[in-house]
């Protein structure tokens, strides 16, 4: 893991002592080396774990995680490239240093084997994120989804380090790897469902839950791209994750303990796909479609069965790319016109036609078209709650149906029909433009070949 | 080598522009010329405060201590900063910028008069789904003293010409008649704009009779309700008005009269207010934009310009905010021109699109308020002599407005609004009193001047985007007939920047085009 880890480390100084015109080309260049040494973790060749150490491992849930965090560096430094080439140099630098940084948390975060080193770095990927979002946003309003952002989560998760705490003490250890050999069923009691509580809490507010996902919408639209990318692919990922790795321990309270909050998920995915289809800002619209994936992740890790497992890593990765690439798109159209509103900029497929055929392509995985891995993902999650109760197939439908309506009525608002009048002179779609959308979809497409490096564990 | 890698961000001041500074880098207000000022923290919110946290001592010591290390002077600097930040520093990060106008706004409309609320008015109303666009009002004098709206005779008339400005001025008819339906604000009063419709009268001599029956010919296919009059009819529909010299005369029977324009202007502002639109209280300054060569189809080249930035000054202040936009609306009304050339419009050889100038200028007019006892009635319409002075009925106390559009000869200095009143004695007077024999006794009780945006070119609006700047639209050039037909010109607007094209009433004649192709819209009827 170190090898992954000091190269990321090492990518800081050489942000800082770049000449200035290279800090591009060095650290999206250096940054895409990284990712590639992250690659072979994905042939895991069992269903135990890959140890490099004491501190930490990889398994099939956490290494394609890993890669699509390594992954996404390079992309966010090119997609950053345009909004900050007005900055001086010293903030360009600053602003690396903080996704280098980031990214470096993450990865530490995704591959820690102690639970409370998760917790540390899980809290740690805060800081970044809050400096990228109220530092280099693009509006006033950007103090509040920082501070938003920030509230929920630490309010989410400061129960979480009690809980963890009084596992430590309870069990001896939280080396993830023995305690997962080590759990004892927790009895029905008080104390343990406000332990349990207590656990999940801090993810379900990172997911988020429909409840809880009041500071979404506000950081992804606020966030300059990078920042919206790394929050949309990566962070609510790490809801996700750690959803998983402490149900383990949290036997067999999640049984019934769960009943809320599927039942939050499920009505808050219908009701935040709705939302969707009212929405006039691109980015809120993408940010809103975000809360509705996760909302069957959520399901999906709640029912417990390996065939929501499968699913809900599935559909992690899956949203990861499409998430982050419908919102450089977005961000493509921002760079342009300069608005974030759909019906500022409409019909721009003839004059962007390859952009177009992206924006196309986004929204069909957006939509879960078939063979794509999102596909994959919804469907085991459909078929794993379904077996849970019969009745969800109805809700489950109903969303897999909004979620196209609002994904085609994106592409169709944004591509198709007469384009106004002011965009006429935007610029050309550019190469660094083309090969981030291309870089996004490739995995995508490919993974659709092979599934099985994404669906996790229990496969 | 550590230190050369973090001197170009420590010795610039990575502290002192990270952190919401005045030094031309933060987006929050800045102020012009401020890169000189090293070391300077304290946020300028207006020129006094600037010039007091100048720190005399600093430029004393860069003068004392030339050729010495320059160490020394970060060293101080450094404890400058570090003593601002302090509790009793000057540097605040967290003051109220709540004057400033937002970083970001997708459509900024240049003009708070009642061209420019009537376009946020309808871009709200017809936007869908509601609420999606942002838009900013920057209005330079919000007591508008200046404004034509404010200053306006306020009549609404459809005998026009040209069958567009008909429409327009049919649909605006429409609008103030049901205003309140329009404007109207949950728990606020209802408007009451004083609509007298009177009708408009308008007399024609010899020469010009013929014109004006096809004029009314045109009126009729509109759908307005002109009735022609022989002078012995006029005599009998009013008779204290002297016929000699009058060949025929239209009267407009419906929808035609005057209104209360300060009480539009408040209404529009109230509505549109409650409708989310936001209010500046500043002047644009600066365009930032980029331009792109392209090759139309026939192979000329062209360059095309797009406006980024609008940078709008506060009133009484250097400080300056740049408003990041996806649209700009010039409604400036008088000073559009100077607006456009702000934008780029008209910065080329003569005689091509890019050398073309938006033809609109500032013109004095003169309205003059006069008492005439033994004046014309109630019923009396608003008389446009065949000279071109006009007067109407003002008020129940036999009051009298009137005034006459100056030839081009003696067009007054529109460097002020100061009134002329020999131009009363000379010019206004004497026709009035011959048509209407009662004015020979008159009291002028007071007068004032405004200005007509008024179009060089062919005295008609221009509305709709330029060809080049292609994020610019136009709303302005009415030359004395804008309040009448601001409802209608805001809907139009509005549908060419949500819709790409003018859906209701069609207003292409009135295109920025025009002027380099050469296609006057004239329009015969102007007072």
């Amino acid at each position: 893991m170190l090898k992954i880890i000091i190269p990321t480390i090492m990518l800081m100084p050489m942000t800082w002592m770049s000449k200035p015109h290279m800090i591009w080309i060095n650290t999206t260049t250096y940054s895409l080396l990284i990712s590639l040494t992250s690659l072979p973790l994905l042939s895991q060749p069992n269903d135990n774990s890959l140890n490099s150490s004491l501190l930490f491992f990889t398994d099939s849930l956490s290494a394609p995680l890993l890669t699509l965090t390594t992954w996404l560096l390079p992309l966010m430094l090119m997609a950053s490239q345009f909004h900050l080439s007005k900055e001086p140099l010293a903030r360009k630098k600053l602003y690396i240093t903080m996704l280098i940084l980031l990214q470096l948390f993450l990865i530490m975060t995704f591959t820690a084997t102690e639970l409370i080193m998760f917790y540390i770095l899980f809290e740690a990927t805060l800081v970044p994120t809050l400096i990228i979002i109220t530092r280099w946003g693009n509006q006033t309003e950007r103090l509040n989804a920082g501070l938003y952002f920030l509230f929920y989560t630490l309010v989410g998760s400061l129960p979480l380090l009690v809980a963890l705490l009084y596992m430590q003490n309870n069990m001896g250890t939280l080396n993830f790897l023995m305690a997962q050999y080590w759990t004892q069923a927790l009895p029905n009691s008080w104390s343990n469902i406000l332990l349990w509580l207590a656990c999940m809490m801090a993810f379900m507010v990172k997911m988020p839950l429909y409840g809880l996902h009041l500071w979404l919408p506000k950081a992804h639209v606020e966030a300059p791209i990078a920042g919206s990318m790394v929050l949309a692919a990566v962070l609510l990922k790490l809801g996700g994750y750690g959803m998983m790795r402490i149900t383990i321990l949290l036997n067999p309270l999640t049984s019934f303990m769960a009943y809320p909050f599927m039942m939050l998920s499920m009505w808050g995915m219908i009701m935040t796909s709705s939302i969707c289809l009212r929405q006039t800002d691109l980015k809120s619209l993408i940010a809103y479609s975000s809360v509705s994936h996760m909302a069957l992740v959520i399901v999906a890790i709640l029912v417990q069965t390996p065939l929501s497992y499968m699913g809900a890593t599935a559909l992690m990765i899956a949203h990861g790319l499409t998430s982050s690439m419908l919102f450089c798109l977005a961000n493509s159209n921002y760079e342009r016109t300069h608005s974030r509103i759909m019906i500022l900029a409409r019909g721009l497929q003839t004059l962007l036609p390859l952009m177009a055929a992206w924006w196309l392509l986004a929204s069909l995985t957006n939509l879960a078209l078939p063979p794509t891995i999102n596909l994959i993902g919804e469907l085991l999650v459909v078929m794993a709650s379904f077996s849970w109760s019969n009745a969800t197939i109805i809700l489950m439908g109903v969303n897999i149906t909004i979620t196209a309506l609002y994904s085609l009525y994106m592409l169709i608002t944004t591509q198709r029909g007469k384009h106004t009048h002011h965009i006429k002179n935007i610029k050309p779609s550019f190469t660094r433009e083309n090969t981030l959308m291309m870089l996004h979809l490739m995995p995508l497409l490919l993974l659709s070949l092979n599934p099985k490096l994404i669906l996790g564990p229990l496969y | 080598m550590l230190r050369r890698a973090l001197q170009p961000g420590l010795s610039r001041g990575v502290l002192g522009r990270g952190l919401g500074t005045h030094r031309g880098r933060s987006t929050l207000g800045k102020v012009e010329g401020s890169g000189g000022y090293r070391g300077s923290w304290v946020a300028p919110v207006s020129s006094y405060v600037t010039f007091r946290t100048r720190d005399p001592t600093h430029d004393g010591k860069t003068v004392g201590r030339l050729g010495e290390g320059d160490q020394n002077g970060k060293v101080s600097e450094i404890k400058k900063k570090i003593q601002s930040v302090l509790p009793r520093g000057a540097w605040n990060p967290l003051r109220d910028t709540s004057y400033l106008p937002p970083e970001h706004s997708d459509v900024v409309i240049v003009g708070g008069g009642v061209i420019g609320l009537s376009v946020a008015y309808w871009l709200k109303r017809l936007e869908k789904p509601q609420g999606a666009i942002r838009v900013l009002v920057v209005e330079r004098d919000h007591t508008y003293s200046q404004a034509s709206t404010a200053l306006s005779v306020g009549g609404i008339r459809q005998q026009f010409s040209v069958p567009e400005n008909i429409q327009l001025s049919l649909f605006s008819v429409e609008f103030l008649r049901n205003i309140n339906e329009y404007l109207a604000v949950v728990d606020d009063p209802p408007l009451d704009i004083q609509f007298n419709p009177s009708g408009y009268l308008l007399l024609a001599s010899e020469k010009g009779a013929a014109v004006m029956e096809s004029n009314v010919k045109v009126q009729r296919q509109e759908g307005a309700k002109v009735c022609l009059m022989s002078p012995e009819q006029l005599r009998n529909k009013f008779p204290w008005i002297n016929t000699e010299g009058v060949a025929l005369a239209s009267y407009g029977m419906e929808h035609e009269g005057w209104f209360d324009p300060w009480c539009l202007l408040q209404g529009l502002r109230r509505k549109v207010q409650s409708m989310g639109v936001l209010f500046c209280h500043g002047e644009v300054t600066r365009f930032v934009s980029s331009s792109s060569h392209t090759e139309t189809t026939s192979g000329e080249e062209v360059t095309l310009r797009r406006i980024h930035e609008v940078h709008v000054k506060m009133d009484r202040s250097l400080e300056y905010q740049p408003v990041e936009c996806a649209l700009v609306i010039n409604a400036a009304g008088a000073w559009s021109g100077q607006i456009a050339e702000l934008a780029g419009v008209g910065k080329g050889p003569p005689g091509t699109l890019q050398g073309t100038q938006l033809p609109v200028e500032l013109r004095k007019r003169y309205v003059y308020l006069w008492h005439c006892p033994q004046g014309p009635g109630l019923e009396t319409p608003f008389v446009i002599d065949a000279s071109g002075a006009y007067f109407r009925r003002e008020g129940l106390g036999n009051n009298y407005l009137g005034g006459c559009s100056p030839t081009e000869e003696e067009e007054p200095d529109p460097g002020n609004l100061e009134v002329d009143h020999d131009f009363f004695q000379d010019k206004v007077w004497p026709p009035l009193a011959q048509r209407v024999p009662a004015f020979e006794t008159l009291k002028v009780r007071s007068a004032w001047a405004g200005y007509y945006d008024y179009n060089t070119f062919d005295q008609n609006g221009v509305v709709g985007p330029h060809p080049l700047v292609v994020n610019m639209y136009f709303a302005t050039g009415f030359s004395g007939h804008g309040l009448q037909q601001a409802p209608a010109v805001g809907r139009a607007v509005a549908e060419m920047v949500l819709d790409g094209h003018f859906r209701t009433i069609n207003l292409s004649p009135f295109l920025f085009n025009r002027f380099y192709l050469g296609e006057k819209v004239q329009e015969h009827n102007i007072i």
